[in-house]
């Protein structure tokens, strides 16, 4: 490898070859596990079809704005030759307080890759599995027995019995984890053009051909089990579409139809804000944003809101499946698909692997956008070659990844970063920028600049939306959110030595970054960097 | 399935897909980003 790859020189930075590979990697960043599986689960425990009011409300109201938002502070910082959250927050927010804060735009992406990318290792394991001849279920047996193996094989992998596991026995699970950390940090290495670019022009449309090989095999199983007429294709899209009116009337449901858009739109999680700067400012950006929200919207809603719990209800009935939406994202994918997979016949562990193979798709656009941040901010900030640059990122995850995979014991080290850096941290970041751009920023001059070369006009009643609605909304959603899970979460870090740990990691992380930022606002000022903005004409056109 | 489910269901697949494909077909009609002078272009 050569320390500068071919298309990145000191006179002509990192720049998207094309249009459609900056909207197919932010696309890729958002469209991740949780659209296959957190999604459905979310809708049919919150009134169905009509659980789609507030979600489509939570989209056009946070989601699509704050969207444009980053992509419009992103290109204006990266007009400034800045690429990492803490220099452009700088700029946008005028000042070293949101220097400090884009922190969070780092530590975020960081801090959720040590657990990703676990995550992900954990779809291409499974994919290989059933490339080899599956997980041994048999699907003569009692269903009990059915679940327990299931169980067991899961638990096993991801060595949930107690620490340490994963590096005794098999070590299957490491070695694919090791695969796909590489795999990661080559692409992003390669640059952005060059790795993931790339990656991705290839990734997403083999991800929709994966999904579409899925659904078709989902939508024509008819009635499987003549025995059971109830459990049919039909019934499994009505056990997720029909709607529950009623349920407009919780508040729940409207918190949870914003935090899905939220969560997987992948905003505030400081990614957006590193991939857009690579553009120039004459490039169009609403409609690019736009396309990439709806991307994930069509992966969402298209693909997630017909597969999965559709295939659960026809094998596993109406309480099957209540009972494993129940047990969350993770069990319904690696613990119940497989069942379902289990009882496809002949062609069913060929469905499996091409989901499997679809998820880890998913997963890794996803985590590439993770490493690519630290990277941009490293080399930014301290001034260092890609390859030094490289090897930091890969020291500080290496470290990351080894506690998670290690503190596996009841997944209580993952569920600790998940739970505060992945969810509440990105609240805090969310909220804070959407602030930072309306009030402090201003709407009427982030309209403007977001329409420098646009090809479709933002209307005008989104000036009140980004102003007020958005904001507000977004604090609503994140002071209830703390009100019903903070007590909870606090409790537990109290009472879990593997939680105090993950919590000490993110800590070090955090004040490492801020000695960063530090390092790096010294810097920039002595380069001549107009860090605070007070001279907009040093945008480069 | 209800005709609330069915409602719901094409009235949400409608929107995505035809926001996702409007939004591309917009966008392959426009002009590319120019590659930087020394990459090797897509």
């Amino acid at each position: 490898m050569v320390d500068t790859p071919h298309h990145e020189t000191h006179h002509h930075p990192e720049r998207w070859n094309t249009r459609l590979g900056v909207i197919l990697a932010v696309a890729g960043s958002a469209v991740g596990l949780g659209n296959f599986l957190r999604f459905p689960g979310q809708a049919a425990a919150n009134g169905g079809g009509a659980f789609m009011i507030p979600y489509f409300v939570a989209l056009l109201l946070v989601g699509i704005p704050v969207a444009w938002a980053e992509w419009t502070m992103a290109r204006y910082g990266g007009g400034k030759g800045l690429h990492s959250a803490p220099a452009i927050y700088g700029v946008i927010g005028r000042g070293a307080i949101w220097r400090y804060f884009g922190a969070f735009g780092i530590l975020i992406p960081l801090a959720v890759s040590f657990y990703y990318t676990f995550i992900e290792a954990w779809c291409l394991g499974y994919f290989w599995q059933y490339l080899t001849g599956g997980i041994g279920i048999d699907t003569a047996a009692p269903i009990d027995e059915q679940v327990a193996t299931a169980s067991a094989f899961y638990n096993n992998f991801i060595g949930t019995a107690n620490d340490g596991l994963i590096f005794g026995g098999s070590y299957a699970t490491l070695v694919f984890w090791v695969i796909t950390f590489a795999i990661n940090i080559w692409l992003v290495y390669r640059g952005i053009s060059g790795g993931i670019e790339k990656f991705v022009r290839y990734a997403m449309p083999l991800m929709a051909v994966a999904a579409l090989i899925v659904l078709i095999r989902v939508l024509t199983l008819g009635t499987p089990d003549p025995a059971k007429p109830d459990q049919s294709v039909i019934n499994g899209l009505g056990y997720m579409w029909n709607p529950d009116f009623s349920a407009l009337l919780v508040p729940q449901t409207w918190l949870a139809a914003a935090g899905q858009i939220f969560f997987s739109l992948s905003i505030g999680f400081g990614i957006i804000i590193n991939y857009a700067s690579y553009l120039r400012r004459k490039d169009e950006i609403v409609l690019s944003g736009l396309t990439a929200v709806s991307t994930n919207e069509v992966f969402e809603v298209g693909f997630g809101g017909l597969i999965t719990l559709t295939a659960a209800f026809v094998f596993l009935g109406l309480t099957g499946t209540a009972a494993a939406v129940a047990t969350g994202t993770f069990g319904l994918g690696f613990n119940t698909l497989p069942i379902v997979f289990a009882h496809m016949g002949p062609f069913g562990n060929f469905i499996a692997a091409v989901w499997f193979f679809m998820l880890f798709l998913a997963a890794i656009t996803s985590s590439l956008s993770m490493y690519q941040p630290a990277l941009a901010f490293f080399r930014e900030s301290l001034g260092l070659s890609r390859k030094a640059g490289m090897a930091l990122v890969v020291g500080i995850c290496g470290v990351g990844s080894f506690l998670t995979i290690w503190f596996s014991k009841d997944g209580r080290f993952l569920g600790t970063l998940d739970d505060w850096v992945g969810t509440f941290l990105v609240f805090v970041l969310a909220t804070g920028q959407i602030v930072m751009f309306s009030w402090i920023f201003g709407v009427k001059r982030g309209m403007k600049e977001a329409h420098q070369g646009a090809e479709i006009r933002i209307p005008d009643f989104y000036r009140p939306i980004i102003k007020w609605v958005s904001p507000i909304y977004l604090l609503i959603i994140f002071v209830a959110f703390c009100v019903m899970n903070l007590g909870d979460w606090i409790r537990g870090v109290g009472q879990q030595p593997a939680a105090q740990l993950a919590l000490a990691l993110v800590g070090a992380v955090a004040v490492m970054l801020l000695v960063m930022v530090r390092i790096g606002e010294k810097r920039w000022r002595a380069a001549g960097i107009d860090i605070d903005d007070r001279n907009p004409a040093t945008y480069e056109e | 399935m209800t005709i609330g489910g069915w409602i719901f269901l094409g009235a949400s697949l409608t929107f995505v897909w035809g926001l996702t494909i409007w939004c591309f077909n917009t966008v392959l009609r426009g002009a590319k980003i120019e590659p930087p002078p020394d990459s090797l272009g897509m």
